[in-house]
C-alpha cells in the first residue's frame, strides 16, 4: 500500500513577534496557532534582538489581529515588526482631499470619505486585504464617532491604515487642523 | 476560460467554484449570493458586464468567504495550486486575498509547469503577495494605484503600509516610481497605474496615459479600482493586446463614472450599471470591438 505524503506548505511571513523570554515566544506560538494563524518559532536576527533569543514569525499583514489576540491572552510581547532589517515603521503621513461637501482622508493605501456637515462616512476605498470589503460594508452610512474601529475589528495592515484614516477624519470633523 | 479568484466578505462562505451570473445587485455562483460591493464582487461584476456585452463565455470564479482571518484565502491558494494545471485558464485574474508569500511561490511554480501559459493578472492582495515573493515579473498585468506603485518601487516593502517612498507618492512622481519598480524587477510586464492620470506601462515604457474624462470623485468610491481590473481582464480575454485592453479599461471606467454623475458618495454598483451604455457608445470607436464575439 502506497502512502501519499502531502507536502507541507512552507511559511515566510515577513514579520516577527519579539518577546523578552523564550517561554513567552512558545506561549505566543501556541495561542496564535490555536487561533488559526500560521506562525513558526525562529531565532531573531542579531540586529533585532531586544532581550530575546526566540521570536515568532508571523505574516506581517496580519499584525493587527495578532496583536489583539496576544493582548487578549496577556502575552507580554515587546514588539511586532518587519523581519527585514532597515524596513521602516508603519507610515504616519496622512493626506486630505477636499471635495466640497465631502472630505477624503488618505493613509498609505487606504482612503475614507465623509460628509462634512453630518460626519457620515460615505465611502472607503483602496487596499487589497480580505478584511477591507467587510470593513467597507460596516462603515458606510455610519457617523464617524459611531463607526466601528477598523483597528478593533480588522485583522490586517490595510485595516490599520483605514483606522488611521478614521482617526484623522474624527479629528478633522471635530475642528482639528489638516495634517 | 477566464478564471477570476478572490475572497468575499461573507464569513464562513465555503470555497465556491463555478460560472458567475448576475441577479439584481448580486452575483450568483453555485447557489451563493455575493454582493457587488468593493473588492472581488466589483471586479467580477465589471468583467461579467463586459463578457455579457461581447457575448463571450461568462467568467469562471473561485471564491471563498474571508473577513480577514485568512482561512478562505488559504483555501483558494491551495485549490489553485492543486488544480491550476487541469483548469488551464486562458486568463487567470487574482484579486483580494491574504498575502501569503510561500503559497504564492507554490502557485507560480504550479503555473510554470502548466502545458499552456495563462495570461496572469493581479491586483489588490494578490499583487501584494506577488511583489513580496519577488515574483512580479511572472505576471503579465498589475493594476496598482499611486500608493501601490510606491510599494512596488520599494525593494524591501512587503506591504504598502511600510513603504519608504511615501514622501514621493504625490502623483507627480508616479513616472519616477514606475521606473524604479521596473529597475528593481518588481513590476509585471504591463502596469495600469490608476490615478488622476492613468499610466499604461509596457516593460518599463509609458506607452499611453488616460486622463479624460476627469472624474476626480472616483478615487473616493470603493471598488472603482477593482472595476478597472475586471474590465482589463475581460478585454484581454476578448483578444485585445494587454496595453490596448488597459487603455480601453481606463477610458471605460472614467466614462461610466461621468455617465453615473458620480460624487464621493456614489456606490460602485452605480458605475458598473453604466458600462453597457459606455460600450454601446464608444467601444467600437475605441477598440475595434464592433460586434459581438470578441475582437474583429
Amino acid at each position: 500500500m502506497a502512502f501519499m505524503k502531502r507536502k507541507k506548505v512552507a511559511f515566510e511571513g515577513g514579520g516577527l513577534v519579539l518577546v523578552s523570554e523564550v517561554h513567552e515566544a512558545m506561549l505566543a506560538e501556541r495561542i496564535l496557532k490555536k487561533a488559526g494563524y500560521q506562525v513558526r518559532l525562529v531565532a531573531p536576527p542579531p540586529e533585532l534582538r531586544k532581550g530575546c533569543d526566540l521570536a515568532v514569525e508571523i505574516n506581517l499583514v496580519e499584525k493587527p489581529g495578532i496583536e489583539r489576540i496576544l493582548s487578549q491572552n496577556d502575552v507580554a510581547y515587546v514588539e511586532v515588526m518587519p523581519f527585514k532589517v532597515g524596513t521602516p515603521e508603519i507610515l504616519e503621513i496622512v493626506r486630505v482631499t477636499d471635495f466640497g461637501e465631502w472630505v477624503m482622508v488618505k493613509a498609505a493605501n487606504m482612503k475614507l470619505t465623509f460628509e462634512k456637515k453630518s460626519g457620515v462616512i460615505v465611502n472607503t476605498s483602496g487596499g487589497g486585504c480580505p478584511d477591507i470589503p467587510h470593513l467597507h460594508a460596516g462603515l458606510l452610512g455610519r457617523p464617524l464617532a459611531e463607526a466601528p474601529r477598523p483597528g478593533d475589528i480588522g485583522y490586517t495592515l490595510c485595516a490599520l491604515m483605514l483606522d488611521r484614516a478614521l482617526e484623522e477624519s474624527l479629528t478633522l470633523h471635530n475642528g482639528g487642523e489638516q495634517p | 476560460m477566464m478564471l477570476i479568484t478572490g475572497t468575499v466578505p461573507i464569513k464562513d462562505m465555503p470555497l465556491t467554484f463555478g460560472t458567475v451570473r448576475a441577479e439584481g445587485d448580486y452575483l450568483i455562483v453555485d447557489g451563493q449570493r455575493i454582493p457587488c460591493n468593493q473588492g472581488t464582487g466589483a471586479m467580477v461584476s465589471a468583467a461579467l458586464a463586459t463578457t455579457d456585452y461581447l457575448k463571450l463565455e461568462a467568467p469562471q470564479v473561485l471564491m471563498a468567504g474571508d473577513i480577514g482571518e485568512g482561512r478562505g484565502s488559504r483555501e483558494i491558494y491551495d485549490y489553485l495550486i492543486r488544480n491550476v494545471a487541469e483548469l488551464v485558464p486562458e486568463v487567470l485574474a487574482l484579486h483580494y486575498w491574504m498575502p501569503d508569500i510561500a503559497r504564492t511561490r507554490q502557485l507560480c511554480a504550479a503555473i510554470e509547469n502548466c502545458a499552456q501559459r495563462s495570461v496572469m493578472i493581479a491586483d489588490a492582495g494578490s499583487m501584494y503577495s506577488a511583489k513580496a515573493a519577488g515574483l512580479a515579473t511572472a505576471f503579465d498585468i498589475f493594476t496598482p494605484d499611486a500608493a501601490e506603485v510606491a510599494f512596488l518601487a520599494d525593494p524591501d516593502a512587503t506591504h504598502p503600509a511600510y513603504i519608504r517612498f511615501m514622501v514621493n507618492t504625490d502623483e507627480a512622481n508616479t513616472p519616477e516610481l514606475i521606473k524604479t519598480a521596473y529597475e528593481n524587477k518588481n513590476a509585471a510586464r504591463l502596469l495600469l497605474v490608476k490615478g488622476a492620470i492613468d499610466y499604461i506601462v509596457s516593460n518599463g515604457e509609458i506607452v499611453a496615459t488616460v486622463n479624460e474624462p476627469d472624474v476626480r470623485a472616483m478615487e473616493a468610491i470603493g471598488g472603482t479600482g477593482d472595476t478597472i481590473t475586471g474590465l482589463v481582464s475581460a478585454f484581454v480575454y476578448a483578444g485585445l493586446e494587454p496595453h490596448e485592453a488597459a487603455i480601453i479599461a481606463a477610458r471605460t471606467n472614467r466614462m461610466a463614472g461621468r455617465f453615473a454623475e458620480t460624487t464621493p458618495a456614489t456606490r460602485v454598483g452605480q458605475v458598473i450599471a453604466r458600462f453597457p451604455e459606455v460600450f454601446k457608445k464608444y467601444l467600437c470607436e475605441w477598440s475595434g470591438v464592433c460586434a459581438t464575439g470578441g475582437v474583429e
